[in-house]
């Protein structure tokens, strides 16, 4: 073994390169052969130099000459596999580049593919209904498009007459206390005509679905439960056919149990119960609209202008023959699937575009960033072309590099989509379908990985074709500073086109934010701080007895107000911003008795206990709250809203003034039962805080309920202010109840935050996600400008020099190089100003309050853009002013 | 190639030193001593590789698998590592001499430089 000095030293040297042990001692054992063989002592020192310089060209730098040489015998896979392991190695050796491409490549396609995710359950991906297009949803709706609940007779005409339908089933939302073994349940149900079933096409799990004659009434009393209710309440039971169970007080004989599969009318549906036994409770008048809502099934072959059509046709008939009640009366239809998706397609809708521009800038930065990779080595690649090197491996092996790069930033993308789908499901959004069959399942990877395949090419092919079609000559002239002005061009173009899109979706950020802002800016009247809200159903069988019925609630405030921790405790017969409620025409004393049709101020009418408005924190304005002398056989007295006193007395003070909300439609005998008013509160918002009708609002004393409340007891809501956490205060509240009554269960337990995060939960969801984008479409444009300035700089650097040279000062210098940044800035602020301007209105449905085209918003952020980008290129601008002419110079 | 009498151009040597090492191991086996002194023979001169120029070029060539190396030791000589031709070196070569081949025609019939 040669060990003389210069062995030792080339091993101490090519051991510091990381070259292996075995690796090593072959290098010398070879040198030392040559040394031999040309009868040379010694490696000399600056030959030593330049080996180890070279091989570490070899161990690092020097793999990165491309394997572009050859074509004959080379397959497509050898070669491909050539490619694969060049790139993996360039990609290796050049880590920032690598990460920063690979990040913006997994933020794109990662935000790309949670969006999908959620488009695909909502959207996309086909509903467990088999052919669900053939499933319409069916109202009666006025020819001025107010839509309407079904009237029972007029149901029974459409079923007779329409020829469209093969299945044609009505519904109801319903609830029903389970009671029994166990705890009380609150369960989520529906009353349906048989042909519900049909209609959604999903057969039973176990035994059999509703029959057609438990339609009528007589019929035993049956019930469907869910696949859900099975398992957790009966742990599947396989014997559960024919076994009854308590339902609001009534045993029902389970005969099926439907699949989870089965989500209509909710997601949440337990029970299906027959409609035989309520028909006798529906109004025979066809201008009453019980709550009952359609859906059918339309026959194969038919479409669904036809269905229309036909149902059209079958309106019109009715109308003719009942003109008192059905004038102007018509059917309205809509696609289920229309139904589900409607409210939140818009939303989906901007946000795919988003994410779609989010991408498309981080392609237009990573094409630039391959340009300018490119553009250094196009003179190597001139070369090996020349010598013999073909355009399409060439081509090839550029794509190969960015192909690579977007499968790596696409894994990291699913991985990251899976994780945010996670997040998002599990912050359980209540306004969006279907969400919880939300996930990253094998259709979201598959778009992923078409998405990497389309970015890979999009970022990679034109650099790719740019740099294989070097002009040999112009690019050996250029002797290695790439950039010819057409290439100037193109990168240019990309930054004028990643500040416009920047501008887009940062100009839709802040649209959405500034209505977020107005939303929640806007008052609800109540003070939704610690207070939490439950409801309580009484059976209608146990509590019929008006006093009954109000003494369980009486007793039920009385014990929860004493609970220690809880600082106010009261009961209202609806519950804001729920959007429910019991609505009557209202009246004046003194105005006369207006005919149907012809009331002119519509008033929200609630019972309330003498707490309900401490606990809700609504201030009164004048007058005094209900007492406890405010009873059923004390004087009629009602607080009103600021909008009732303003409308009905808009020049007089409305208290100690007498107005009525139960009057009859009868001028011989309208028995107005007048209340007095004792209180003025300001307004709250029962419907939602984006949209409110323009309804006013009054309350009853609750023992001195509404004539309609004591024929049919609404469920009422308990209101506790409280200190408690919402756990140990139900639990307190649950005692309470059941030593009133053990089987009643308490429900629907909120706080009145949880109320107004649901109300605001689409637009907040579209604040955070569009901010989010717009935030990170604004720092990728901003990276792009910066590195196209920088480029730009690096290649005038002799230019620069001679300008100065020439007695250009550094302002002079600075000014030349922002100027045409701004340039740039400015025709990207221009076209995005006039694409926001164009895709303005596909935000008009999400936001409150706003124009889609507010001027201001629209100012603001082209501003701040052009700022922002404005410093980004002073950067490279002040480091070109440094420029020492001499040096510049020197490098000619 | 008499008319390559100045000192050849840098890129051209490193361009063209691929095609010269593959077409040298392309008939028989050849050592590293051997193949520089073989380009320098036959370039009468106006190529000449050292140590620190030709054994890079060699263990690169051998990295894409075009060239395969190996020790033999024949009696009464001392241990060598021979270089040969791999199939895919071969495929390679072809195109080279081919692309060659093309590249100095074009430059002859630009320069107007007669073939010798």
């Amino acid at each position: 073994m040669p060990d003389p000095e210069w062995a030792r030293a080339l091993e101490r040297r090519l051991a510091a390169l990381g070259v292996a042990p075995t690796r090593r001692a072959e290098i010398i054992a070879e040198v030392a052969q040559h040394l031999a063989e040309a009868s040379r002592d010694a490696l000399d020192p600056r030959e030593a130099e330049q080996l180890v310089r070279e091989l570490a060209r070899i161990e690092r730098r020097a793999v990165l000459e491309p394997p572009v040489f050859g074509k004959a015998r080379h397959t497509l896979m050898t070669t491909l596999w050539q490619d694969i392991r060049y790139a993996a190695r360039t990609l290796r050796l050049n880590p920032g580049y690598t990460a920063v491409v690979i990040a913006t490549l997994a933020l794109g396609i990662g935000a790309n593919a949670a969006i999908f995710s959620v488009a695909d359950t909502v959207m996309l991906r086909s509903y467990a209904y088999p052919d669900m297009d053939r499933i319409v949803a069916l109202n009666e709706m006025t020819r001025d498009g107010k839509q309407m609940s079904i009237a029972w007779p007029t149901f029974q005409d459409w079923k007779a007459q329409n020829r469209s339908f093969a299945s044609l089933a009505l519904y109801r939302g319903a609830a029903a206390n389970l009671t029994g073994d166990g705890q009380p349940e609150r369960l989520t149900a529906a009353v349906v005509s048989s042909d519900l079933f049909g209609a959604m096409g999903i057969p039973p799990l176990v035994g059999r679905t509703l029959s057609a004659n438990e339609d009528t009434p007589g019929t035993a009393r049956v019930a469907v439960i869910s696949e859900r209710l099975w398992r957790n309440r009966f742990n599947a039971d396989p014997s559960i056919l024919g076994r009854a169970i308590s339902l609001n007080g009534d045993a029902h004989v389970i005969v099926g149990v439907m699949p989870l599969a089965m989500r209509f009318p909710s997601r949440l549906t337990d029970v299906w119960l027959p409609l035989g036994p309520v028909v006798p409770t529906f109004p025979q008048s066809r201008g009453v609209h019980p709550g009952l809502y359609g859906i059918g099934r339309m026959k194969p072959g038919v479409t669904y202008e036809q269905a229309a059509a036909d149902m059209d046709r079958v309106a019109r008939h009715i109308e003719a023959e009942y003109p008192a009640t059905n004038k102007d009366v018509t059917v309205a239809m809509v696609p289920y699937f229309e139904q589900v998706v409607g409210s939140i397609r818009p939303t989906l809708r901007v946000l795919i575009g988003a994410v779609g521009f989010v991408l498309l800038i981080g392609c237009a930065n990573l094409a630039n960033l391959m340009l300018a990779r490119a553009e250094r080595r196009q003179r190597e690649i001139a070369v090996r072309a020349a010598l013999g090197a073909e355009r399409r491996r060439i081509i090839q092996q550029l794509l190969t590099e960015s192909l690579m790069l977007a499968a790596i930033g696409g894994t990291l993308g699913l991985l990251l989509a899976a994780w945010m789908v996670k997040l998002f499901v599990a912050s359980r959004p209540v306004t969006i379908p279907r969400v919880d069959l939300v996930a990253v399942d094998g259709r979201v990877v598959a778009f992923a990985a078409l998405l990497s395949v389309a970015t890979g090419i999009l970022f990679g092919l034109l650099p790719a074709l740019r740099a294989s079609s070097p002009d040999l000559l112009s690019s050996l002239k250029h002797s290695g500073r790439g950039g010819g002005s057409s290439s100037r061009r193109l990168r240019s173009a990309l930054v004028v086109v990643e500040v416009a899109l920047a501008l887009v979706l940062v100009a839709g950020a802040g649209l959405m934010i500034r209505s977020f802002v107005k939303l929640m800016a806007v008052p609800t009247g109540f003070d939704p701080e610690g207070v939490v809200t439950m409801r309580l159903t009484l059976p209608p069988a146990k509590y019929a007895d008006v006093p009954r019925w109000l003494a369980f609630h009486d007793e039920l405030v009385r014990r929860v107000a004493a609970i220690g921790g809880v600082s106010a405790a009261g009961i209202n017969s609806a519950v804001p911003l729920e959007g429910g409620g019991s609505e009557a025409g209202v009246l004046a004393e003194g105005q006369p008795i207006p005919l149907p049709g012809q009331v002119s101020t519509v008033t929200l009418f609630q019972a309330a206990s003498p707490d309900y408005f401490r606990a809700m924190g609504i201030p009164l304005v004048r007058g005094r709250w209900f007492t406890d002398k405010d009873s059923r056989s004390g004087p009629r007295v009602t607080i009103v809203d600021e909008s009732l006193a303003r409308r009905l007395f808009p020049n007089e003070d409305a208290l100690g003034k007498r107005v009525a909300f139960e009057f009859r439609h009868d001028p011989a005998n309208p028995d107005p039962a007048w209340r007095e008013i004792v209180g003025i509160v300001p307004h709250v918002r029962h419907y939602g805080l984006a949209s409110e009708p323009p309804f006013v609002q009054l309350y009853t004393p609750f023992d001195q309920p509404p004539r309609y409340y004591e024929e049919r007891h609404p469920t009422m809501s308990l209101f506790v202010r409280t200190s408690l956490p919402t756990d140990s205060l139900t639990a307190a509240i649950r005692r309470e109840v059941s030593q009133i009554d053990r089987d009643i269960p308490v429900y629907g337990i909120e706080t009145m935050k949880t109320y107004i995060r649901q109300e605001t939960e689409q637009p907040r969801l579209s604040v955070i996600l569009l901010s989010g984008l717009g935030g990170l479409a604004m720092v990728l444009a901003v990276i792009g400008i910066y590195g196209v300035v920088s480029y730009s700089v690096a290649q005038r650097t002799q230019e620069i020099g001679v300008r100065m040279a020439l007695g250009a000062t550094r302002r002079d210098v600075l000014r030349l190089v922002v100027g045409q940044a701004f340039l740039l800035i400015l025709a990207g602020i221009v076209i995005g100003v006039a694409g926001a301007l164009a895709l303005g209105s596909t935000l008009r449905s999400m936001l409150y309050d706003m124009s889609p085209r507010d001027p201001a918003t629209l100012a603001a952020i082209a501003c701040v853009l052009t700022v922002v980008g404005l410093i980004a290129s002073a950067m490279p601008a002040r480091r070109a002013t440094r420029v020492d002419p001499l040096v510049a110079l020197r490098a000619e | 190639m008499e008319y390559m009498s100045g000192p050849i151009d840098r890129e051209l040597k490193k361009g063209s030193a691929e095609l010269l090492v593959l077409s040298l191991v392309e008939g028989r086996a050849r050592h590293g001593y051997e193949i520089g002194k073989l380009i320098e023979a036959r370039s009468r001169g106006a190529l000449r590789y050292n140590i620190a120029s030709l054994y890079p070029l060699l263990y690169r060539l051998e990295k894409r698998a075009w060239i395969k190396g190996q020790w033999v030791e024949k009696a009464g000589q001392r241990r060598r590592r021979y270089y040969r031709l791999t199939a895919a070196g071969r495929g390679v070569l072809a195109a080279q001499r081919s692309g060659w081949k093309n590249f100095v025609a074009a430059i002859n019939r630009i320069t107007g430089i007669e073939h010798a």
